[in-house]
């Protein structure tokens, strides 16, 4: 049930992200970010960074968490390994960004993400479970 | 759900007003284009539509040939709204606040050039910083000296010693736009602005240098120093970080906004304030900081390409003489007056992946230009050409002054990716006498020539729809790509 995949778009790129609870569904949405930026396995879990993202409602927050992840990767150079979302609310996320600094020598960034998007954003819920699609501005 | 279109003419199609929307879509394409664009997956037509929702929109909502599917105004739209009745929308904009394209001429011809092609390339993607997280080690911006760039913009570059007074009357706005005000940035914007000026980027952002293939119209070439065999180098970049941020922090503050007034969003990365609003005013100023961002951002790539000439060709200035010939905004919004139905009236014009194509005679054009219209600058694919042309009478009766800004996508980047599979891009541009220099394969790989519509068929709908003039088409020899 948990899991991602990538959505085409002639611009930019998309992701679908399905998860069993909205804890679930914002780290594989995260996973789905981060599948755009790199294809690298080799991401170790050096570092750990605690970030907290409020918004007015689910949608809202899922942008906040993903541009956060894009903030931590550029300006502080994390590179994420996997998320562990601590506590969720429709309003309110408190996670760790598990990863390590970017080391030129073994990552490699495919793309550069400038934003995730708000354009026909959904994130709900449904039989089974809870269901995300966005785009990202490439 | 698919679009109702009317044809207009071989290059105009009417998207007629129905349900919310306030006004009709006005869409400039060939019958070809058309076809492709109500086939496709796309909703470029849709957000043509959605826009047209938008209140106080005077006009159409506009797109240029070169539309495509964006996220919320589609990549190639033009949308006016009134200045005391309108709304103004980061969405309408984009992420990359200030996009643009600054085109350099050099004195040199493809002889002399030519045997250094290759060192050069080699040059320029080692002296601009290119690709993801890359920046110049020598170029560290003091909070304060962020501040200044955000209000003076090229002009700043200039007085640090980066390019010369002359550059910055060929650029639009002259290289700064009024009113910015640095203290309405986050924190977080300033800090992603500061280790990343003077940068490339990646995607379709690039360096290329061209060869003047073509002159469309003699005299307009003359006097935007254009001659057949001459090497120019364009140079297509942003903001940045930085407007990326400023984007997404005034979304933010516009969903709630758009809530407070009432406004009603088909899609929510259409969120908008009036003009009138502090929230409006406060976003046009944010806007004008990052605007100010890029204009330094192009200026001192540009000097990092004279350095570079200088290096590897061992000439002076004054023999390489690389001079800027015009620097367009294309992701932007702007005060402008108009005239509509034989009034003037005082309008935001938001050009999102469109660029501004003002007349003859036009006040805003440099005086040296005056006399042609406005020169637009428009990139095609990394294989094929780029034009250079002249605003038009037309543009400013029927697109408030507006044009198209490049080719266009039509692939998605999975659809490109499949076609370059198994093929060596880099060589087969080679053999076409083009030389690649890319950080990224997988941005090679979306970048192929196929992802786009050709350029050529682009202008060829501008110039038959009088939006636009073409002065000289250019290939590429050499391309740097983030």
């Amino acid at each position: 049930m948990n899991s991602f995949r990538l959505l085409e778009h002639t611009a930019d790129m998309g992701i679908e992200a399905k998860g069993d609870s909205l804890a679930a569904l914002f780290r594989q949405a995260a996973l789905g970010l981060r599948q755009i930026l790199t294809c690298c396995t080799d991401i170790r879990h050096r570092e750990e960074i605690q970030v907290e993202v409020r918004a007015q409602d689910p949608e809202e927050l899922l942008v906040n968490w993903l541009n956060e992840l894009l903030f931590l990767l550029e300006v502080r150079q994390l590179l994420p390994a996997d998320f562990v979302i601590d506590s969720i609310s429709d309003s309110r996320l408190r996670a760790r960004v598990q990863g390590e600094f970017l080391d030129a020598e073994r990552h490699f960034l495919e793309r550069e993400i400038k934003a995730v998007t708000y354009h026909q954003i959904r994130v709900e819920q449904r039989a089974g479970g809870w269901r995300a699609r966005f785009f990202v501005d490439l | 759900m698919r679009v109702k279109v009317e044809q207009i003419d071989a290059c105009r199609w009417r998207i007629p007003r129905e349900g919310a929307m306030r006004t009709d879509g006005l869409v400039f394409a060939s019958r070809q284009m058309m076809a492709a664009l109500q086939k496709e997956k796309s909703q470029a037509l849709e957000q043509v539509r959605n826009v047209a929702t938008l209140p106080g929109i005077v006009g159409p909502s506009i797109a240029m040939p070169d539309i495509h599917w964006g996220y919320g105004f589609p990549i190639g739209g033009v949308a006016a709204f009134d200045a005391q009745e309108g709304v103004v929308s980061p969405g309408g904009v984009g992420y990359d606040i200030n996009c643009g394209v600054r085109l350099l001429r050099t004195g040199l011809s493809i002889d002399e050039v030519r045997p250094q092609l290759a060192r050069l390339a080699d040059e320029l993607f080692r002296n601009v910083p290119s690709g993801v997280g890359s920046c110049r080690r020598d170029l560290r911006l003091s909070h304060a000296e962020e501040r200044k760039v955000l209000t003076r913009g090229a002009r700043w570059a200039v007085e640090q010693g980066f390019g010369c007074a002359e550059d910055l009357l060929h650029i639009e706005e002259q290289g700064v736009i009024a009113g910015a005000d640095p203290q309405l940035l986050s924190e977080r914007a300033l800090e992603r602005g500061r280790n990343q000026l003077g940068t490339l980027g990646s995607g379709n952002h690039f360096l290329e240098l061209d060869l003047v293939e073509e002159i469309g119209d003699e005299q307009a070439a003359r006097v935007l120093g254009l001659f057949p065999g001459q090497v120019t180098i364009s140079i297509h970049t942003g903001s940045r970080g930085l407007g990326y941020q400023v984007c997404a922090d005034h979304l933010q503050l516009m969903q709630k906004a758009a809530r407070k007034y009432g406004i009603e969003l088909p899609d929510r990365q259409l969120c908008c304030a009036p003009l009138s609003s502090p929230e409006g005013k406060r976003y046009l100023s944010a806007m004008a900081c990052a605007a100010n961002f890029a204009f330094a951002n192009r200026q001192l790539i540009s000097a990092w390409v004279r350095e570079s000439f200088a290096r590897v060709l061992g000439k002076s200035p004054e023999a390489l003489r690389i001079a800027t010939i015009y620097d367009v905004c294309h992701n932007i919004a702007k005060l402008e007056t108009h005239q509509v139905e034989g009034q003037a009236r005082q309008l935001c014009v938001h050009r999102k992946g469109a660029t501004r194509a003002f007349p003859p005679g036009h006040p805003d054009i440099p005086e040296a230009y005056r006399s042609l219209g406005q020169p637009v600058l428009i990139p095609g694919d990394m294989g094929r050409h780029s034009c250079v042309l002249v605003g038009t009478a037309g543009a400013y009766e029927e697109t408030f002054g507006s044009t198209c800004h490049g080719a266009g996508r039509v692939l998605s980047r999975h659809a490109a990716k499949r076609l370059a599979r198994g093929r060596n891009i880099e060589a087969e541009l080679a053999a076409q006498g083009i030389q690649i220099r890319a950080a990224s394969r997988a941005t090679l790989a979306e970048e192929i020539s196929e992802s786009y519509k050709d350029v050529l068929d682009v202008v060829s709908v501008v110039e038959q729809a009088g939006i636009g003039k073409l002065v000289a088409r250019l290939r590429p020899l050499a391309v740097v790509k983030g």
